[in-house]
């Protein structure tokens, strides 16, 4: 067990310093001047000069690696071009509003995919599997921008039941602002939903084929109670893994649904820093966003092997 | 001889459907996927043929005609700029299927040699590629593809490029996999034992017998890589106007949603179509080649 957790952390460590370098050469990729790129056109003399001290941009390019490498340890991501704010506080400031929007889709989701899931799997080969996997397949293939510009159309325009856009703080007005994170949640959690449909069906197939829910149904057990109480539990465990995998979908998806519903969260915040051409704004969103996947797998990783022992014996593959 | 024969006089009853060999009997078993894969012959058709298709210039401004209800003139109505939204339309599957395949195709001739090259030689370059390759991996698709797009610039060529590398590690460590797998099988080592060298092994037994299941991934991901273009685009980092492409049709559309809600319904649904068929098609041809799934 031992073992294998610090194979598992040594291997994220080695990920996250990977990261750290593609990011950084990615950023010295873009033609130019890196300390004018870095404080923006309009910056004077005296404003690259100190971004020339601060980054060390005439020491040798390994040099300059490890102090940017040191100051983002210590939080310090540099100042977004535009707002001279420091990255971390802008990110910091957007980040809660992207995981409310995360979280409300996750619900989503699992709300849908889970009874869905359950239900093809137990009436197999049904009109009910049919339906749910054609759902799945559809929520698979539509693009979550149109189906968010479709809902709009129906729901704001058409019906005019919720506002089409905007944001308001939870502590202002709980109400006013689930009426407008519902619509974003649902086109987050739709393709979330299908994904983790297919998987809850897949799982919950192979789980009630297994020795002891035959055994269950033997001891004299009713149908839903070793549906409920022995099938549904078990199979969940590989939706958790799936969940972990699909982090970084979400954080994508998060970016299109901001977009079109006008949330001002971390996913707009991407490309409202590519349009103004706020690179430490990008470059420390992006770090930020592989970096916080990174961690959200090694903790799926962790828990799953609490959760379930053979993983821990097998190891990392 | 011809007394058994004559003793198996129900054998010819099977014949018609064995005219066929046993893969595509099992597709034709699945109408959806054979449906799905005639629709996206149809956008391929679509794409080729989309002169004669549209007689229309989809660039074409028409001051008189802006942002007019579908009609028998204009199928799908008019934009923002009186252009036609069905030659917008066809020529945007241009955009789509370009982007769609040609990233897939380089993801494929960069991930493939890579996968191979690890799973093969394993090791010291297996780790560092491996390692490489996890990181990649760690760059949720679309914010990799939006980070590169800020570095090149946007364009179509330089999405389908991030699209591309953006799909790569997945192919790398498919490849790793399937390779690690096929070349502990008994034909491969006794190929070694004739004396076959690293190079044939690799070209002429391993790449052969792994090709389906690349194939099968392709299905997959063309489609994703379609949406992906589409909402690049979508958001301003793919095609650059006045060049028709189904992302910017309905970013274009989303100002006038309530004016011109027809604006948005036919791109959307021709990325929708096209995806799902895709998906469909790509069901119908896991069947045929993987018997293991089956």
């Amino acid at each position: 067990m031992v073992e294998f957790l610090v194979r598992r952390v040594a291997i994220s460590i080695v990920t996250l310093i990977v990261i750290s370098v593609i990011v950084f050469i990615g950023v010295r990729m873009i033609p130019g001047d890196p300390a004018r790129v870095m404080a923006g056109t309009d910056a004077d003399a005296a404003g690259l000069e100190e971004i020339r001290a601060k980054y060390g941009l005439n020491d040798p390019i390994p040099v300059q690696y490890l102090r940017w490498a040191a100051l983002a340890l210590h939080g310090d991501l540099g100042r977004s071009i535009r707002t001279r704010d420091p990255v971390v506080t802008t990110v910091a400031k957007k980040l809660p509003i992207t995981i409310e929007l995360a979280c409300l889709a996750v619900l989503i989701a699992l709300a849908i995919a889970i009874p869905a899931g359950v239900l093809a799997a137990v009436r197999r080969n049904t009109a009910w599997d049919v339906l749910a996997s054609g759902a799945s397949l559809c929520g698979v293939s539509v693009p979550n921008f149109w189906l968010g510009i479709m809902l709009i159309l129906l729901f704001a325009v058409r019906l005019g039941w919720l506002p089409a856009s905007g944001f308001v703080p939870w502590w202002e007005s709980p109400i006013a602002n689930l009426q407008r994170m519902v619509m974003p949640a649902f086109v987050l959690g739709a393709a979330l939903a299908a994904v983790l449909m297919r998987q809850t069906r897949n799982s919950m197939i192979n789980v009630l084929g297994a020795d002891y829910i035959r055994t269950a149904y033997s001891k004299g057990l009713a149908g839903r109670a070793v549906i409920f109480r022995h099938a549904i539990r078990n199979s969940l465990i590989p939706v958790v893994t799936i969940l972990g995998l699909q982090a970084g979908a979400l954080m994508s998806g998060a970016v299109v649904t901001e977009q079109i519903f006008v949330v001002p969260g971390f996913g707009r915040l991407i490309v409202e820093s590519v349009f103004t051409r706020d690179y430490p704004l990008v470059q420390g969103v992006v770090l930020i966003t592989a970096s916080s996947y990174v961690l959200i797998n090694l903790l799926v990783d962790v828990s799953y092997s609490l959760l379930d022992p053979r993983i821990r014996i097998g190891g990392t593959p | 001889m011809s007394a058994t024969l004559d003793a198996l006089p129900a054998t010819p009853v099977a014949e018609p459907a064995g005219l066929l060999p046993r893969g595509w009997r099992r597709v034709l078993r699945r109408p959806a996927s054979v449906l799905g894969g005639a629709v996206v012959l149809a956008f391929v058709a679509m794409a080729l043929a989309a002169p004669w298709i549209a007689r229309v210039d989809p660039a074409a401004t028409d001051w008189s005609q802006i942002r007019k209800a579908p009609s028998m003139a204009h199928p799908f109505g008019t934009d923002d700029l009186g252009r036609d939204n069905f030659a917008r339309v066809v020529w945007g599957s241009r955009v789509s299927m370009q982007a769609g395949v040609f990233s897939i195709v380089l993801a494929i001739s960069v991930g493939v040699p890579l996968g191979l090259v690890a799973g093969y030689y394993r090791g010291a370059l297996d780790q560092v590629i491996m390692r490489l390759t996890d990181a990649w991996l760690a760059f949720p698709f679309l914010i990799l593809a939006i980070g590169l797009v800020t570095i090149m610039g946007p364009s179509l060529t330089n999405a389908t490029v991030a699209i591309g590398l953006g799909a790569t590690p997945t192919y790398i460590r498919l490849t790793r996999a399937l390779v690690l797998a096929t070349a502990a099988e008994d034909y491969v080592q006794s190929a070694r034992a004739l004396g076959a060298g690293d190079g044939r092994l690799m070209a002429r037994h391993i790449l052969p017998n792994i090709f389906s299941s690349l194939l099968v991934q392709a299905t997959v991901s063309i489609p994703i890589a379609i949406i992906a273009e589409a909402v690049l685009s979508f958001l301003g980092l793919g095609v650059q106007p006045p060049t028709p492409s189904w992302g910017t049709m309905l970013n274009a559309a989303q100002q006038f949603l309530d004016s011109a809600p027809w604006m948005a319904w036919w791109p959307g649904l021709a990325i929708f179509a096209l995806t799902l068929s895709f998906n469909l098609a790509g069901d119908g041809l896991r069947d045929l080649l993987d018997p293991k799934d089956y």
